[in-house]
């Protein structure tokens, strides 16, 4: 269990999707490990959830807490095996090499991101949980706190498909035919480095907003080399267009899916948590391990908003 | 406890402190600054309505809420930043991030307590407690500010050496006032109402300070 813990901060800390670790289109991302620790987090704050049943007094306060405790992990589980088939699909699609155990690795680190933020958040939900009285509320404070992690979540997921994309932008041109690029190598190394700097942090900061507020990735050789590719492929026109066509065109048409499967992944979580319901347990309802199937996510939020605020 | 002073000095002032101190010591001489500190502007803040008697009581509780109101939203606040920073990268910043969050509180209680006889002197001086309240959270304000202005200043390399530090800022503000306000909503008293009895917590209901706002916000618009 420590040797999973120390895994998982390895994925915080970003050691293990550097650009070095991702070279070989690979994801070194113990699975087994990961996901016991991601149950194990979501164990912990499914009871931080349950908690506010239990402080209120509610009748069947312990059923409710388990309820939580087992429906939490269960969630995220649910929602990683609805959404993998279409991750995979989409980026064979846009022609990253990625293999299904790739992909599946990716998610699964993303999910320890998520859920290790979501724990950490966990003693807040707890303390309010004690102090608050308000359903409504705590629906809501919920609801804000699985979207902070969820966004830190997805971000961290762009980041490395983003990379994992670059770093076979990479090894294609290594394989492409090596007598124009030789040249322009050498010639650019040199002046390129600084200008391609400043243009590779612009790109990334145009990117995408929670995306461009993580670390981007200490320079390394690999880096170098990137910004070197991109100078490249302006000068041999007639060189362009084969790109185009095969290879580094799929750099840009590989991000639009990605954020467009990252929408699509955000929507199926919030919609799965409304299927999982009841988390937190309405104290003044009985305790049901589901509810009636009814409504959705987005009409329960707006809900608990106007409760809030007594409209 | 004789090394207080120096140590309180060095805090005003910024001051880097001797590398003779491991990390953990250096912080726990912090801690028992803000309790020290705390308490005292505790005991002056429930003194409103007198110490005789059952009153005595308010003092001493309000003595021990002042630091606890700062300990636990400190620790509840806590996990989240950590993991947020090791998140952004900026993981081996973080004991010195530690010690920059602790010294602010620290400063903050400092402040708190030498702003102290101010409080007597407007206790003594105007008797309604509505006042009382509202002198109290003035002196809480320039209180925060002057942690706040601390905590930046101790930051300043940090961002200087890392931008994103600027963004973790933000984002621990954030969380801790978002705690905090809570905390000191749900330790009340504080002061002590004179027509109360004497009480740790408020007995009805804790509620919750933002849905107590909101709603008279919404009183006050709606006219409800």
């Amino acid at each position: 269990m420590f040797r999973s813990f120390k895994q998982l901060d390895t994925i915080l800390r970003g050691d293990a999707t550097r650009m070095s670790a991702l070279r070989e289109g690979r994801i070194d991302v113990p699975v087994g490990g990961i996901l016991g620790v991601v149950a194990g987090l979501g164990v912990i704050y499914g009871l931080c959830i349950g908690s506010f049943a239990l402080f209120r007094g509610a009748e069947d306060a312990m059923h409710q807490l388990i309820a939580s405790a087992v429906k939490l992990p269960l969630l995220f589980f649910l929602t990683l095996l609805i959404t993998l088939p279409s991750l995979y699909v989409f980026n064979a699609l846009v022609g990253s090499r990625l293999s299904i155990v790739s992909v599946l690795r990716l998610l699964v680190a993303m999910l320890g991101v998520m859920l290790a933020v979501l724990a950490s958040l966990g003693p807040i939900v707890v303390f309010f949980s004690i102090s608050t009285t308000s359903y409504p509320f705590m629906q809501l404070l919920n609801v804000v706190m699985a979207t902070v992690a969820g966004v830190l979540g997805l971000a961290f997921l762009l980041r490395t498909l983003h990379r994992l994309v670059m770093v076979q932008e990479i090894e294609w041109s290594q394989s492409a035919p090596s007598v124009t690029a030789e040249p322009a190598l050498a010639t650019s190394t040199s002046e390129a480095a600084a200008p391609a700097e400043q243009s590779a942090g612009e790109a990334t900061g145009a990117a995408d907003a929670p995306e461009a507020a993580l670390p981007s990735e200490v320079e390394s050789p690999v880096d170098r080399k990137r910004d070197v590719m991109r100078q490249m492929h302006q000068p041999p026109a007639e060189l362009r267009g084969a790109l185009e066509s095969d290879g580094l065109g799929t750099d840009r048409r590989a991000r639009a899916v990605f954020r467009i499967w990252v929408v699509v992944f955000a929507l199926i979580g919030a919609q799965m948590s409304w299927v999982l319901r009841p988390f937190i347990g309405n104290p003044g309802q009985p305790f049901t391990w589901f509810r009636a199937r009814e409504g959705n996510f987005f009409l329960a939020v707006a809900d608990a908003l106007k409760n809030l605020l007594g409209m | 406890m004789h090394t207080w002073r120096p140590e309180a000095d060095n805090l005003l002032r910024g001051r880097p402190v001797q590398a003779r101190h491991g990390e953990a010591r250096r912080l726990l001489h912090l801690l028992q600054l803000l309790v020290m500190f705390g308490i005292v502007y505790g005991l002056v803040m429930g003194s409103f309505g007198g110490v005789a008697g059952e009153r005595l009581w308010q003092p001493i509780y309000s003595g021990l809420k002042v630091p606890l109101l700062l300990l636990v939203s400190f620790g509840i606040s806590l996990p989240s930043f950590f993991v947020l920073n090791s998140l952004f990268g900026l993981r081996d910043d973080f004991a010195q991030v530690l010690h920059a969050l602790v010294a602010a509180q620290a400063g903050l209680t400092l402040v708190l307590a030498a702003v102290a006889p101010f409080t007597v002197v407007w206790y003594l001086s105007v008797g309604d407690y509505n006042m009382a309240i509202l002198f109290n959270a003035g002196m809480f304000a320039v209180a925060t500010l002057a942690g706040q202005w601390m905590l930046r200043r101790s930051y300043r390399p940090l961002i200087l050496r890392q931008p994103r530090h600027r963004l973790m800022l933000r984002a621990w503000l954030v969380i801790y006032a978002f705690v905090g306000i809570q905390m000191g909503w749900v330790l009340r008293p504080f002061i002590g109402s004179p027509d109360a009895p004497t009480r740790f917590f408020r007995s009805e209901a804790w509620g919750n300070a933002y849905v107590e706002v909101g709603q008279i916000v919404l009183r006050a618009f709606g006219g409800g």
